[in-house]
């Protein structure tokens, strides 16, 4: 779902974006007002479906949206190539002299997921790492039965994994013997049915199939992922140089408002940003 | 026999080929004799070279086909092999695209354990199938058995392997532990996947051994059973072993049902009940984000698929001519 595009689509749509925008600044003024948006991957699904509402309720409008990375996005901000960088981690502290504007808008958290009958309820973020690195192989190991624990993946063009991967493992390497299922739906499914079963999906995909492990005594909720306290989970931001005004501010408005948190952030699988939190 | 037929036409174009350019010609070439063309009128002449050249270009989009399909994969993966080099390629231990691994030793092994248990299950499963349609059968039955055997064929991969996940794979986790993914699950899907490709071939070979050799079997006092085992099966050996080849290639060259159940991990199996990844699955689960010598590397993987099942194209060729020569 969250598919990592290639580089070639990422310099093609780096490419795109300054020819268009060159194409704007040289084409004079016209009669269409452009916005445009680029960065990570992981928020593209929710940039994509806002612009495209945000152009039906304000037609003369455009918002051009590319996946293009974190990183090339937090770039393009700075420099000025797009209005808008998006991006799925915080500013390094050598980007932080840049100027940019943090909104969050959105929150993605992975919720660590067994079969309801496992009686293990919880685990620390460090046995969670040490399972799916492979260090840890047997649900005995960590309070629960005698039973060889069975490992789902993601593949490597989910960016659910590239974020439990980051936040979890820290860069270590997934045990390569687990299975490697292509969507949030297989893997839900796979460990509904299977008692030794132990993925990973975003926290808006739980449903009562299967049960979600508190992590470090902090149960995988809302209310925690809101309040910051659960582990595994990042904030999506949006980066603006100085504070967003005309357009800009138009956009970030709409992609904050009930509209877009309520039903295109829960769609795409993440959860809204609190009302009280910025 | 198929294969006789096929091998009787195998040493006819070149004489087509020619004959070709000649049906052009004003005069009909009297050398054809036999096809009565000399005698009728031009408009029918005309019409009859019409529609060999017709089916000539059926032939040739066919021939294309493979040629263009070969020329386009091997120009995409050809680069792997100068790039980590073929042995390394053929022989690496470890399949790891996005950090720079790039051998497919495991996706061999894995692919030929995969095929090696499915013909062992769905091999004796189809030539008995067969034996059972030619020679036990009543025609009533037979009537119902072989239609359900063809249907087989008829089901989309894709249906086998939604089959082998949701009801399945379950079973198999219930029953042996662990995710349900594994070779114990691939192999149960490709033998019943590969049984109607071995029976209808096997079926053919038994219908072609003539009648007069069971009826001299039975006549020395045989009973169905050894004229079955002892005189028709060896008769026909040629041909089951052709429908084993091609069993071989179907289950080799399986993807859609083999992903849904393989369980896609980048190692050998330490077990009948652990995820494995073969080469074909590969491709279906990388095609989506590889990129740059990842994606190259992935034709690659089709360019060994692609030889091997000309090799056993080339196998089946070669067994026939050699059953021919021996008869």
């Amino acid at each position: 779902m969250r598919a990592r595009r290639v580089p070639i689509a990422r310099l093609a749509a780096v490419l795109g974006t300054a020819l268009l925008l060159a194409g704007c600044g040289r084409g004079g003024s016209g009669s269409q007002q452009r916005l445009t948006v680029t960065g990570s991957t992981t928020v593209l699904p929710i940039a994509e479906v806002a612009a495209e509402e945000f152009q039906t309720a304000h037609p003369g409008k455009r918002v051009l949206v590319a996946g293009v990375g974190s990183s090339a996005g937090i770039e393009s901000v700075s420099n000025g190539t797009s209005d808008i960088g998006t991006s799925s981690r915080d500013l390094k502290p050598e980007e932080e002299s840049l100027g940019l504007v943090d909104t969050p808008i959105a929150l993605d958290a992975v919720a660590v997921i067994v079969n309801p009958s496992n009686p293990v309820d919880g685990l620390t973020k460090t046995q969670v790492a040490e399972v799916f690195e492979g260090k840890i192989t047997n649900w005995n190991q960590v309070g629960g039965p005698d039973l060889e624990i069975g490992l789902v993946n993601r593949d490597e063009a989910s960016g659910t994994r590239e974020a439990f991967s980051k936040i979890v493992l820290g860069g270590k390497g997934f045990d390569p013997t687990a299975a490697v299922l292509p969507g949030t739906g297989q893997v839900r499914s796979v460990v509904a049915q299977a008692a030794s079963g132990v993925g990973y999906i975003s926290l808006g995909f739980v449903d009562s199939s299967v049960k979600a492990l508190s992590i470090d005594g902090i149960p995988a909720n809302e209310q925690t992922v809101a309040d910051g306290t659960y582990p595994i989970s990042r904030l999506l931001h949006f980066f603006t140089k100085g504070e967003p005004t005309g357009l800009t501010k138009e956009y970030v408005d709409f992609v904050l408002s009930p509209q877009v948190q309520d039903e295109v952030v829960r769609d795409a699988g993440f959860l809204p940003i609190p009302k009280d939190a910025k | 026999m198929d294969t006789t037929r096929d091998g009787t036409r195998m040493k006819d174009p070149a004489p087509e080929m020619c004959s070709d350019e000649s049906a052009l010609a004003p005069e009909p070439p009297r050398t054809r004799a036999g096809r009565g063309l000399v005698k009728v009128s031009r408009a029918t002449y005309l019409k009859e070279a019409a529609l060999r050249n017709l089916f000539l270009l059926c032939a040739c989009v066919a021939v294309a086909g493979v040629g263009l399909i070969f020329l386009f994969v091997g120009l995409k993966g050809w680069p792997i092999f100068g790039k980590v080099g073929i042995w390394q390629f053929l022989a690496g231990p470890k399949w790891y695209p996005t950090a720079g691994y790039f051998g497919i030793l495991i996706l061999i092994v894995n692919s030929l354990l995969a095929m090696i248990g499915a013909l062992a299950l769905g091999g004796p499963l189809a030539v008995g199938t067969a034996v059972f349609l030619s020679e036990v059968a009543s025609p009533r039955v037979r009537e119902i058995v072989r239609p359900a055997v063809e249907l087989l064929a008829g089901i989309p991969s894709v249906v086998y392997g939604f089959f082998g996940l949701v009801l399945l794979r379950p079973i198999v986790a219930d029953l042996f532990g662990g995710l349900g993914f594994g070779l114990f699950t691939v192999w149960l899907i490709l033998a019943v996947m590969i049984v109607p490709t071995i029976a209808a071939l096997t079926e053919d070979a038994l219908r072609s051994v003539p009648e007069g050799i069971r009826e001299a079997s039975y006549a020395m006092g045989a009973t169905k059973w050894q004229t079955i085992w002892r005189v028709l099966l060896p008769a026909a050996k040629i041909g089951i072993i052709d429908a084993i080849i091609l069993g071989m290639g179907r289950a080799i060259g399986e993807t859609m049902a083999v992903v849904m159940i393989a369980g896609n991990a980048p190692v050998i199996p330490d077990g009948f009940f652990k995820p494995f990844l073969t080469l074909t699955t590969v491709i279906v689960m990388n095609m989506p984000y590889a990129s740059g010598d990842h994606r190259t590397a992935l034709f690659g993987v089709a360019i060994v698929l692609f030889i091997v099942s000309m090799l056993f194209v080339a196998a089946i060729r070669l067994i026939s001519r050699l059953g021919k020569e021996m008869s």
